[in-house]
């Protein structure tokens, strides 16, 4: 007698993934077409979650890369670019709280940019206080200290064609007043499709119409080493008046949540990335119960041969998941190319580990669930059918 | 005559019944059937289209729950309310042959075979040296790595015969499996079903409209409008169980 083995998990798996895999590989030009299909589906999605981390990122990032602990705003500022100006006094105000180390202005206002040729253009004018936190990360030409002298200002590459400057020295007007560029930065995107320009408060004041000289739009700060922020965010909010007090974290939140919730640009976009998703599941799934329909009577002959229902939901399974990890595969491998090449264009496509992570597991999810109408069909299956010819 | 010592039997049907429908329109197509297969015999079963044939060779297999009676395979009493048991069943002590063979299209001859052994919990090892020997004795070999679909009828039914016995079942059960092959070609299919089944010492169940291969059968179960009767022809096979005295 032959040495018997339990027909455990282990040995049904194998069984299933040895003929789930040869049932597709079957019909070769489908199994390709297939996996195209959940691919671009899965790029769809991808891609517009791409956006979404990557529009976060370029929303947060100028918040994110001041370097400071504590911002204090104008009561119900809703995000970084919409400052509401405040009295510049506020600095001393702030700096005098126990607890606090450092604190400056930053001032964030809207103007008219004149192109060259005559076409008005709106920026978002940064103005920076004496330690220039919150400068550009990366200089492609020219020293951030620049800006401290009058009428200069940094503007980032991607926009130079849009702005009609090149190069340092090339001039301008903002609100009719003339600009001379001091230097250019690198990756500054913008997410108003303003472009940022980086300048002294001191010159910021006088491009911007809604601010008078002593107002600034923030008082960003630092805290002691060892502080509670916490206490110290209360301390301000008691002895500063008319103002909010938040941590950078709670402000880059918040700028984030405005943009992607309130103006429903974020909605959009998790809207159409879940109908990417919708799609992949929808190809996958007729794929897959097109697949279990051609081999009905196959499924009939292996339950009537002794195969257990779990063996054959098993191969339904592997399909799914093969496809599945395949086309993800194949998506995901776009997903980086075009990642690559939008890297330095105004609208990058961005991701982290975490919502590469979820996304694949979200999708591989979705693709079980396809599977699903396919395994109701097997459920189904009368094994006496194999006698009817 | 005087009965003397009869072999134990692999498979016994008691009482068995079969209806279709409820209420007013009932249609009984098994009544009352009573038989006993024992190892290396070989019974047909015959009866018109309809009679009852292919539900009685369904309730042996396992497939198909009687309405009343029981059904005993080796030493124990088939619970058909137990779908994982009936599996069990089939996959240890069933062997099947059908009208088409139905093998997978889309394996090789090779694949096809060693998926039902490793099903049955049979070792790799075991499964190629079993597949070794049947493929020989068959004359399979050369057969062993193409598809289906590469061989001809009369060669996917040998290796239908293989596999229904790769996993050496108790009992080989085949329905109208020259159905579908010329006169020639589905008497050798028969007469190498009959030899291995034999070689093997399982017991042999098949389904045939074809009356001229009755001769090459021990039993003769003939069904007609749900009863059946039987009839021996192999005196040899007679003197098995019986003694005249």
């Amino acid at each position: 007698m032959p040495t018997r083995l339990t027909t455990g998990f282990a040995a049904s798996q194998s069984i299933a993934s040895v003929i789930a895999t040869k049932m597709l590989s079957h019909n070769r030009s489908r199994f390709f077409m297939t996996i195209v299909g959940i691919a671009i589906a899965f790029f769809l999605a991808a891609a517009q979650i791409g956006l979404l981390v990557g529009w976060i990122n370029t929303n947060s990032a100028i918040i994110n890369n001041t370097g400071v602990d504590i911002w204090v705003t104008a009561e119900q500022t809703a995000t970084f670019d919409y400052g509401t100006p405040i009295p510049r006094h506020r600095v001393q105000q702030v700096a005098s709280v126990p607890g606090i180390n450092w604190a400056e202005g930053m001032l964030v206002g809207w103007a008219t940019w004149r192109h060259p040729n005559g076409k008005p253009i709106n920026v978002e004018i940064v103005g920076l206080d004496k330690s220039l936190a919150g400068k550009p990360a990366q200089m492609l030409a020219g020293d951030p200290e620049i800006i401290k002298q009058p009428e200069t200002v940094i503007v980032d590459e991607l926009f130079r064609d849009l702005l009609g400057v090149w190069e340092i020295g090339d001039e301008a007007e903002i609100q009719g007043k003339r600009v001379i560029v001091g230097g250019i930065s690198q990756g500054v995107r913008t997410f108003t499709a303003a472009p940022f320009v980086f300048t002294s408060i001191k010159n910021a004041v006088t491009y911007t119409p809604f601010y008078r000289e002593d107002e600034i739009s923030y008082v960003i700060a630092r805290i002691e080493a060892g502080a509670d922020i916490q206490a110290v965010k209360s301390r301000i909010q008691r002895e500063v008046s008319n103002v909010e007090v938040l941590t950078t974290a709670e402000f880059a939140e918040r700028s984030v949540k405005y943009w992607m919730l309130e103006t429903g640009v974020g909605i959009t976009v998790i809207i159409t990335g879940i109908l990417g998703l919708l799609v992949g599941i929808v190809i996958m799934s007729q794929t897959l119960f097109a697949i279990t329909q051609d081999h009905l009577a196959n499924y009939a002959t292996l339950l009537a041969l002794g195969f257990h229902q779990n063996t054959l939901r098993l191969i339904v399974l592997t399909q799914s998941l093969t496809l599945g990890g395949l086309g993800i595969a194949v998506g995901a491998a776009l997903f980086a190319v075009a990642a690559k090449a939008s890297a330095r264009t105004p609208i990058p496509l961005e991701t982290t580990t975490a919502v590469s992570v979820g996304l694949i597991l979200f999708s591989l999810l979705f693709c079980i669930g396809a599977s699903w109408f396919s395994i109701r069909a097997i459920f189904k299956l009368d094994p006496v059918s194999v006698f009817h010819g | 005559m005087k009965p003397i010592t009869k072999p134990e039997p692999v498979l016994v049907c008691r009482g068995i019944c079969k209806s279709y429908g409820s209420g007013d329109i009932v249609e009984r197509v098994l009544k009352r059937v009573d038989l006993e297969f024992s190892r290396g015999q070989a019974s047909v079963l015959i009866g018109p289209s309809g009679s009852g044939k292919t539900t009685l060779l369904s309730i042996l297999g396992c497939l198909l729950a009687p309405t009343e009676g029981e059904l005993v395979i080796g030493n124990g009493m088939v619970d058909f309310t137990n779908k994982s048991s009936l599996t069990e069943v089939r996959r240890q002590k069933l062997g099947f042959i059908f009208q088409h063979a139905q093998l997978l299209p889309f394996m090789t001859i090779q694949d096809n075979l060693a998926i039902i052994g490793r099903n049955a919990g049979m070792t790799a090892a075991d499964v190629d040296q079993r597949l070794d020997n049947l493929l020989d004795r068959l004359q399979l070999k050369p057969m062993r790595h193409k598809l289906p679909s590469q061989l001809s009828g009369g060669q996917r039914q040998r290796v239908a015969i293989l596999r229904a016995l790769l996993h050496r079942p108790s009992i080989v059960l085949a329905d109208e499996p020259t159905a579908a092959l010329d006169w020639n070609t589905g008497k050798t299919v028969v007469e190498l079903l009959l030899e291995q089944a034999r070689l093997e010492q399982a017991v042999l169940v098949v389904v045939t409209h074809d009356t001229r291969m009755l001769p090459l059968f021990d039993r003769i179960l003939s069904i007609a409008d749900g009863i059946l009767t039987e009839q021996y022809q192999t005196a040899a096979l007679e003197n098995t169980f019986y003694t005249h005295s």
